[in-house]
């Protein structure tokens, strides 16, 4: 039993830890959407004149009665039964709106996050190994830059040369021709349910509406990505290990691998923050693209002071990126011991 | 500005560069031109840079320098204007999210081992400042504008909120590490108090990384400001701001009028690139 748990107790310790941050995390977006001036009942009756009574029962209705405490408990216990409430404005329910559109904006992050890993281990590896390629050059140094031009921009500059000037992307309205059907609904996924439909119109018409947004967000996001893991892999070329391994006259193949091997905890490791990134950057790209996913939603609710939706929204991408962490610590605890808790690592 | 900063005796992580004087001052010359238009841009535009002054979508000429948007502004005055907002925006966020970040870390890395409630709220603060950096910086701002409202305060202390954090943990881990080296030791046995500690040793050598990442949050703050402009919650138009500029030239770009949305968003490339300019000199750092 013990011996179990000594083995197991690391994943199991960050399982338990994980509804804890959770908790506090929906205890902070209580707090920080309560803080929020302005009168929300107010902005629900659009300025018009109401009773006292109206007034009251709009307020329950808000769950803005009680005490503080109260409040945030009845907003706890609801949180936990994944009622999220319903837009102060629309009347619709967050939950469902969130249902519809997370896939769109998880879908296009993702795509986008495996392009850019992608695209970093192969640069980042030909910049490590031929430093002195002229290739090898122009990407160590856009890479160094990372971060000048931001997505917004090079979303503009993308639109205007692959749509306006050269007409190889379709206009930047939406995930697919307007002309042509949703997919049906199996996973919720635009891209997955066309790929499953078997709609081979749907599924051309969503990759040539796709490319240009994915690509956009690569540009901008990948060299981040590139110079950590070039960093990375340095510090793993420059390690004791590689050249005890060529001293004892290792194959150049066995080199490179134990290399990337001890590169590959520190590279899952910043997958975590490239996921932040590339929820961030969807949520603009979106906005250019007119894709409604869930930057779109983000938006209206800060521009029309809808605190529920807003806190909706908190709360589902904060969970999301949680999640996204905890997967990302595990991953590298299981490639890495020394990384896990209670590990005492000598000389470090 | 004062650019010369003390980097303190303390072994630093990795070797420092010879700095090379010719090469250095060149480096500068960006920020120095930035900084200058900043100052002066508002004072010498040709046109006013919130009326509308000509007819809407001209091309760049003789008379419109950038060509006018899609109401008819010219773009040359807005881009040269906004040049202030953008910057002041900017440099307040660095220098609040720096200090205030520097003075959280300090605390929280000071007290985190200790027993009782200050150890607790420490401990605390640490792990809300771990579980800040999971959400996306736009998500968060979107967010604090709607808590703050869109002016240039609110805009600069929802962006000092968002970039704090980052510069905090990288004093605590700092101040982690110095807290265990002997000359904290030496100074208590010759009788200084907690404070004096703090403030003359652990301070100055435990700082550096946050100074370091300064640059790098201010060129988060520029853009940030103009992605919140660009979302169309940041400063409302017609207050000459980059990313509220490049969003309302985006329509125009899809069908070929790129120069509304081009000139704003070089020179705001263009700024960024010259703050991590300075950035490098000062740190000698890739």
């Amino acid at each position: 039993m013990s011996a179990l748990w000594s083995r197991n107790g690391w994943w199991v310790r960050r399982l338990a830890i994980l509804p804890v941050h959770l908790l506090l995390f929906a205890v902070v977006v209580f707090f920080l959407v309560k803080l929020i001036p302005g009168d929300p009942v107010a902005v629900l009756s659009g300025g018009q004149r109401m009773t006292p009574e109206q007034y009251e029962a709009a307020r329950a209705s808000l769950g803005l009665t009680g005490t503080v405490f109260g409040q945030l408990g009845a907003f706890l216990v609801n949180t936990v039964t994944l009622d999220l409430g319903n837009s102060v404005l629309t009347g619709t329910s967050v939950l469902a709106e969130m249902g519809s559109r997370l896939p769109e904006t998880v879908e296009l992050a993702v795509m986008a996050m495996v392009v850019s890993s992608l695209v970093a281990v192969g640069l980042g590896f030909l910049v490590v190994l031929r430093p002195r390629n002229l290739v090898s050059r122009a990407v160590a140094s856009y890479s160094r830059a990372a971060g000048a031009v931001p997505d917004f921009c090079l979303g503009v500059a993308g639109i205007f040369v692959f749509y306006s000037v050269l007409h190889w992307a379709p206009a930047p309205i939406g995930r697919y021709d307007t002309l042509l059907n949703p997919p049906p609904r199996t996973t919720g996924f635009p891209f997955l349910d066309a790929l499953f439909s078997s709609d081979t119109a749907l599924m051309g018409s969503m990759l040539a509406h796709l490319w240009l947004p994915v690509g956009v967000l690569v540009v901008a996001y990948a060299p981040m990505l590139v110079k950590l893991f070039i960093r990375s892999l340095d510090q793993a070329k420059n390690a004791q290990a590689t050249k005890f391994r060529i001293a004892s006259g290792a194959s150049r193949r066995m080199v490179m691998v134990s290399i990337a091997r001890r590169a590959l905890p520190a590279t899952v490791a910043m997958f975590g923050t490239i996921f932040g990134f590339m929820v961030g950057g969807a949520v603009v790209v979106e906005q250019l693209f007119a894709i409604p996913g869930m930057g779109e939603y983000a938006v209206q609710a800060v521009t029309r002071s809808d605190f529920v939706s807003l806190r909706g929204f908190l709360l589902i991408v904060g969970a999301l990126s949680l999640l996204v962490f905890f997967l990302v610590d595990v991953v590298t605890m299981l490639l890495d011991p020394r990384r896990r808790p209670g590990v005492a690592v000598a000389g470090g | 500005m004062t650019l010369t900063v003390d980097i303190p005796s303390a072994p630093p992580s990795r070797p420092r560069r010879t700095r090379r004087p010719g090469v250095a001052s060149v480096t500068l010359v960006p920020a120095a031109i930035v900084l200058l238009l900043a100052v002066i841009g508002p004072l010498v535009v040709p046109y006013s840079p919130v009326d509308v002054v000509d007819r809407p979508d001209l091309l760049p000429g003789a008379a419109h320098w950038f060509g006018t948007d899609s109401a008819g502004m010219d773009v040359f005055s807005r881009t040269l204007a906004a040049t202030r907002n953008n910057l002041l925006i900017g440099l307040i966020t660095t220098v609040a999210a720096t200090a205030v970040g520097i003075l959280v870390g300090l605390l929280v890395g000071m007290n985190e081992s200790r027993r009782g409630p200050l150890g607790f709220v420490a401990r605390g603060v640490s792990r809300a400042l771990d579980l800040v950096q999971a959400l996306p910086a736009i998500v968060i701002g979107l967010v604090l504008i709607a808590f703050f409202g869109a002016t240039i305060p609110s805009l600069t202390l929802a962006l000092s909120v968002i970039l704090f954090p980052n510069q905090a943990r990288l004093v605590r881990t700092e101040v982690l590490r110095v807290r265990g080296e002997a000359y904290l030791d030496a100074a208590r046995i010759s009788g200084d108090s907690e404070t004096t500690l703090i403030r003359k040793h652990v301070l100055p050598n435990s700082s550096w990384p946050a100074l370091e990442n300064a640059s790098l949050v201010f060129g988060s703050a520029i853009v940030l400001t103009a992605g919140l402009g660009f979302l169309g919650v940041g400063l409302h138009p017609p207050t000459p701001e980059w990313g509220s500029m490049i969003a309302i030239g985006a329509p125009g770009a899809a069908s070929g009028r790129w120069w509304s949305a081009l000139f704003p968003a070089v020179a705001l490339a263009l700024t960024v690139f010259a703050v991590s300019g300075v950035g490098r000199r000062l740190f000698g750092d890739d």
